[in-house]
């Protein structure tokens, strides 16, 4: 662990680098790139969930003006091109492994650029229409003539999962692609037996989509000169792109450059490359022409890989003192169309058991194919979803066997004391102190004065309810990380491979490297996302950035120091010992002789070094780190209801977020802030539709899809609880998704706990005004009838 | 999407902008552009010919002379939601038109263009019907319970041009909605106002066929002008607008609600969501 | 097509272009000025937000024709003559109301004409009412309040804004 002595601008609520450039519109978006001579593109998409590609006739299409060529999957067949190498499986060393049916390997469903078989999601791109203006790119993919013959459809995941569901891949038997049992069966069976009291709960947590403000867009252009491929395409990971998009040419990453610079937001949307992306750099080829594409809001919300969508049935035995002797769980991960990424099923099957002491638990963690847009990863990937599971499972037994809900989630509690503790499922959480956390928040969201607030609320015919949630969540990630450390005229460089979409790298990794190489934070530089520059690294997701580069910056922080001191001793010819590095300064022992390290690294610059001392002073550093961490906390929130229309409306909000150690709490405040509002969406607007007769997706548009708003939130109290992990060097947990793995459930139990006078009816989420009013006036007709 | 190539016209009078319309059979007027312009770029339709009626001189302005009060079509909300006279007037009318949107979209969006639409959530219908206004255009005055005919249908000929709306000032009046989330328009909403012993109460954002009268409420409030009224009330769910936002059953209580939450705040404009 | 001819950000600028270009489409790609950004297709998200003759409007739902002859603002042409920042930006900054940056320049716009038109004094729901025409998916809309409130405050006292803030 890292001395707390050192901390100049850890620690420190700087305000960000990367701020300059955004605020006066100086940004650079994928879309804020033009070449010259660029075309456009434009898709044409299957307006069926499910239908076989009899024919498609180019002719129309090709007459319009400025139509250059129209693209389908045969063309791409043709060419070679392969299916983007999603590696859907999480597999790092602490991941929990998800295997097919009968043990087998994953079958993750080919995704080809463009199909030629069938098409299996409403919006899936079947052809690809490039024209010289994008109006005429639109015109020409109007005219494309194709056939399909109707297949039966399942949207459905539970639908999907029935044996005689209609089948999306021939190379399965049914539609469900991973079956997995984790836990002791026996143990479970036994305890359940033998408990007072079992409680069961099913639910499904819908589904939602990112909508990170930016459409997605991406400029490709090839160089015959150089057989190089440029792309600007903004991403989860450029490194990660590149690789997938050679994969997926059939060329040597090398020949790629990837250029992702200012993202507008990810949450996981971009963390897979698009279609769109790898058809680009091919066309470009083709045209010997610069291609762009970008989505329109309506694509995006069609196209985009979308989240969540669990199906989750999970049972406690309890002991007649309230103590939590055994959990089963069985899990339905519905991943659409065919599988992107199973982060979301892997990370919350670790997790089932939540924040609490459960000594024995099962897992059937199942996924299937729908005729539905793919998910993946969505902030906090599976964690709000256990969460939402475990925690309101909870309330409902403290409900039905008169326990406090408080006192029956403190009963159960893991302590600091059992740090390192290994969950039913095998997850070994890190550090944290959960009840401390309890009784911060309940302090921080004034939970003493709720009696008072809601009898007032009651004075003015509302009701008002109180929610409540635990929870702990997981940090993986991609383990491996490089850092580059340059020190430059007047400046250090970092060149890293993370890829921030807003989580301000650009500021909290100077931070870091500031204070480990005792130079001032404003002589720091961050560069990212751009290939040719960033060499490797793992991209941003799953709170693993500051975790992972803190880290490798660190090591490559004593590299430097230590190649810093070798050249120093070698140029002032002194033995190694006698160098010492202080304050940002080298310095001969018993000497004045003190060089910076611009001075020093101008002086490494010199010809005739030792060939070890060569290259000037930078070093390449590589970290590979499985170990996972995990943040956690504790949330409140009242909500006010109106029973005569259903209306919501957040009162209060308040959490503690055990972070680890907080590198900059401006920036963690404010990822609290927005991960707490897309929790609060999925519990409260926002719904990915889907219309049970036709298969068709109802929420193409803002005009369907409720989101948080500046007048729908309310201002937020949130805390910062630094319980430094064991695992790194700083300590760092991650700040990025605690906000959201709480948020449904708190919002929910809030809910529930305003509508407790009428029978805690069962609302599922999004809870709209509708919802709740029907819930209301069921209860009074069955009070009626009674 | 992109929209259609289209011609753009800025007429110099009212004359010039009937006789391009006349000229060219698949011609739009534009106002606003806040309803239209949407509506072009999801290629929801192709007009060749686009008529700026928002450049036109005379179209604009808030006049009061005796008791009723003019708006001219191309008044933007902002100037009605701002405007002094209007709430002074009518001020259930400025803080209702205070709603319409955002700020941004109430800078550009204007009256004649949200009547001549008659989109069934939109508010100024509701306002129109309910203060029983006349639609004045280029050829003839039009009352309100004569205007709206269907869903996003009007009496407007082809080519006919919304110059002006008359206002007769009320006694009282009040406007309450119950906002969608997502789109922000009514789900349902209530514009009620009394003349004398003639009262008028139209709905906005729930019924199947668009803006209506609530007879049965207004024949209650002849008799007793205020909230209590409205229990006497019933509103037939079949009539009622059914989606994802809200049920028959549901839009017929908001009605009723938003009814008796207009009469609660007489002289004011109250929305929830 | 329309030859437009606008006053931008103080410059006055002249283009042949289709009659139906958007005023977006006018700024992002003849003028190059790509801050202003195009989020959503429904006029609902506020990312084009730019100013028009004094007034917010959303940018890409206006055409270039309409606004012709008229003076617009965009993000580019907020900060002061001398290069210093808009106090809006400058509090947007300091306060943290901005994460990934896409929607803060037509944020800032709408932010900056509501502050200097609105007739009362703004209190925070006012503002959350008043911005309701802008989406943001990063901040929670939590600092950008804080902002906008704090730009205010030192407006209505004739003062600089005091912006520190973590929390």
């Amino acid at each position: 662990m890292l001395a707390e002595q050192m901390f100049k601008a850890v620690g420190k609520p700087v305000p960000r680098n990367e701020d300059q450039r955004l605020i006066t519109g100086k940004g650079r978006f994928s879309d804020d790139f033009s070449l010259p001579g660029q075309v456009w593109a434009a898709m044409v998409r299957s307006p069926h969930p499910h239908a076989r590609i009899v024919s498609i006739d180019k002719a129309e299409a090709l007459k319009m003006p400025g139509v250059l060529a129209v693209y389908i999957g045969e063309d791409c067949r043709d060419d070679g091109l392969k299916p983007i190498p999603h590696s859907p499986v999480p597999s790092t060393k602490y991941d929990m492994k998800l295997r097919g049916p009968g043990d087998t390997e994953v079958f993750a469903g080919p995704n080809v650029l463009l199909p030629y078989d069938k098409a299996r999601h409403v919006g899936e791109a079947v052809a690809m229409v490039v024209a010289e203006t994008l109006e005429q790119a639109q015109s020409g993919a109007e005219q494309v003539a194709i056939e399909y013959e109707i297949l039966p459809w399942v949207a459905d995941s539970q639908e999907a999962a029935e044996p005689d569901a209609p089948l999306l891949w021939d190379e399965l038997p049914n539609n469900v692609l991973v079956d997995t049992f984790f836990g002791d069966a026996a143990a479970a069976d036994n305890a359940f037996a033998s408990a007072a009291h079992v409680v069961t709960m099913k639910t499904h947590i819908g589904r939602v989509t990112g909508v990170p403000l930016e459409p997605r867009a991406a400029l490709g252009h090839f160089d015959p000169a150089t057989q190089r491929y440029t792309i600007y395409a903004g991403s989860g990971g450029a490194v990660r792109q590149k690789q997938e998009l050679a994969t997926t040419l059939g060329v040597d990453p090398q020949s790629i450059r990837v250029l992702s610079f200012d993202v507008g937001g990810n949450f996981g949307t971009r963390n897979r490359s698009f279609v769109e992306f790898g058809l680009v750099l091919w066309t470009s080829r083709k045209l010997g022409r610069p291609v762009k594409f970008r989505a329109e809001r309506s694509e995006a919300f069609l196209t985009d890989y979308q989240g969540r969508d669990l199906v989750t049935e999970v049972s406690l035995a309890i002991d007649k003192d309230g103590r939590f002797l055994a959990m089963r769980a069985s899990n339905l991960s519905n991943v659409g169309a065919r599988c992107v990424s199973l982060s979301p099923l892997s990370k919350g099957s670790g997790l089932i058991t939540g924040s609490y002491d459960i000594p024995v638990a099962t897992l059937h963690a199942r996924a299937v194919f729908s005729n539905t847009m793919p998910t993946q990863a969505y902030r906090s990937s599976g964690r709000p979803e256990v969460t939402f599971a475990i925690e309101r499972l909870i309330d409902k037994a403290a409900r039905e066997l008169g326990f406090d809900r408080l006192e029956l989630r403190r009963r159960n509690l893991v302590h600091p004391e059992q740090m390192p503790y290994t969950n039913g499922v095998g997850s070994i959480y890190d550090s944290g102190e959960y009840e401390k956390n309890m009784d911060r928040v309940l302090k921080l969201g004034d939970f003493a004065g709720f009696p008072a607030r809601r009898a007032e609320a009651v004075s003015r015919g509302k009701l008002l309810g109180l929610g409540f949630a635990n929870y702990v969540e997981s940090s993986i990630g991609s383990p491996k990380e490089r850092a580059d450390l340059i020190v430059r005229k007047n400046l250090v460089e970092v060149v890293i491979g993370t890829q921030p979409a807003g989580q301000g790298h650009e500021t909290s990794f100077a931070q870091v490297t500031a204070d480990l190489l005792a130079v001032p934070f404003e002589q720091v530089r961050i560069t990212l996302g751009d290939t040719d520059i960033v060499s490797a690294g793992g991209g941003t997701h799953s709170g693993r950035s500051m975790r992972h580069a803190s880290t490798v910056i660190a090591l490559g922080s004593v590299d430097l120091i230590n190649k810093g001191k070798a050249l120093m001793a070698h140029l002032e010819d002194v033995p190694l010992d006698a160098v010492t590095f202080e304050d940002g300064f080298f310095r001969v022992a018993a000497s004045n002789r003190a060089l910076s390290w611009y001075e020093l690294a101008l002086l490494a610059e010199q010809d005739g070094l030792p060939v070890e001392l060569q290259g000037g002073l930078r070093v390449r550093r590589d970290n590979e780190m499985h170990t996972p961490v995990f943040p956690n906390g504790a949330c409140l929130c009242e909500i006010e209801i109106d029973p005569e229309t259903g209306s919501l409306d957040i009162k209060r909000y308040a959490t503690v977020d055990d972070v680890g150690r907080c590198i900059n709490p401006l920036i963690v405040h404010g990822q609290t802030h927005g991960g707490i509002a897309q929790g609060v969406g999925q519990a409260l607007w926002e719904q990915c539709a889907i219309d049970p007769a036709s298969g068709q997706p109802l929420m193409g548009s803002f005009m369907d899809y409720g989101m948080p708003r500046f007048d729908n939130m309310p201002s937020f109290k949130t805390e910062i609880v630094e319980v430094l992990s064991p695992t790194n060097p700083f300590g760092v947990k991650a700040g990025g998704e605690g906000g959201t793995t709480p948020a449904p459930a708190v919002i929910m139990s809030a809910i529930d706990d305003a509508l407790a006078e009428y029978g805690n009816p069962p609302i599922e989420m999004p809870a709209t005004p509708v919802k709740i009013w029907n819930a209301i006036q069921d209860y009074k007709k069955r009070q009626k009838a009674a | 999407m992109v929209m259609y190539p289209t011609r753009y016209h800025r007429p110099k009078s009212l004359e010039e902008a009937l006789k391009l319309h006349a000229a060219n059979e698949e011609a739009s007027y534009l106002s606003g552009g806040h309803t239209l312009i949407p509506a072009l770029k999801q290629r929801l339709a192709k007009p060749s010919d686009l008529i700026d009626l928002a450049v036109l001189p005379g179209l604009s302005g808030i006049k009061l002379d005796k008791n009723v009060l003019s708006i001219g079509a191309t008044t933007t909300h902002a100037e009605v939601a701002a405007s002094p006279v209007v709430r002074k007037a009518i001020p259930a009318l400025a803080g209702m038109v205070g709603t319409i949107g955002d700020r941004h979209v109430r800078h550009r969006g204007t009256i004649g263009g949200s009547v001549a639409n008659n989109d069934p959530a939109a508010d100024y219908p509701s306002a129109v019907l309910g203060l029983g206004a006349t639609v004045v255009t280029d050829r003839r005055s039009i009352a309100a319970d004569d205007f709206f005919v269907a869903l996003y249908e009007t009496a407007l000929e082809p080519g006919e041009i919304i110059t002006r709306i008359d206002f007769p000032v009320p006694d009282r009046a009040g406007y309450a909605k119950f906002r969608s989330a997502a789109s922000r328009y009514a789900v349902a909403a209530v514009f009620v106002a009394k003349f004398g012993s003639v009262v008028r109460a139209a709905v906005t954002g729930a019924g199947s066929g668009g803006v209506f009268r609530l007879r049965d409420l207004e024949q209650a409030l002849v008799k007793d002008f205020g909230p209590a009224a409205v229990a006497h009330c019933k509103v037939d769910p079949g009539a009622m607008l059914e989606d994802l936002v809200g049920t028959s059953e549901y839009r017929a209580n908001l009605v009723l609600v938003m009814a008796r939450r207009a009469l609660e705040h007489l002289g004011e404009a109250v929305s929830y969501k | 097509m329309q030859h437009i001819t606008l006053t931008v950000n103080g410059n006055k600028v002249s283009r042949d272009v289709e009659d139906e270009t958007l005023l977006v489409t006018f700024l992002r790609e003849y003028l190059k000025l790509t801050g202003t950004h195009v989020g959503c297709d429904t006029t609902q998200c506020g990312c084009c937000v730019v100013h028009l003759d004094g007034k917010s409007v959303k940018s890409c739902t206006v055409l270039a024709a309409q606004a012709q002859g008229g003076e617009v603002t965009t993000i580019e042409g907020l900060a002061q003559k001398d290069g210093a920042l808009h106090p809006m930006q400058e509090a947007f900054h300091l306060l943290h109301a901005l994460q990934c940056g896409y929607c803060t320049p037509g944020m800032i716009m709408a932010a900056v004409n509501l502050v200097d038109t609105y007739p009362e004094p703004l209190t925070e729901e006012i503002v959350r009412e008043q911005m309701e025409g802008n989406l943001c998916r990063c901040t929670g809309y939590h600092n950008i309040v804080k902002a906008i409130l704090a730009v205010a405050a030192a407006k209505s006292a004739d003062k600089k804004p005091a912006l520190s803030g973590v929390g």
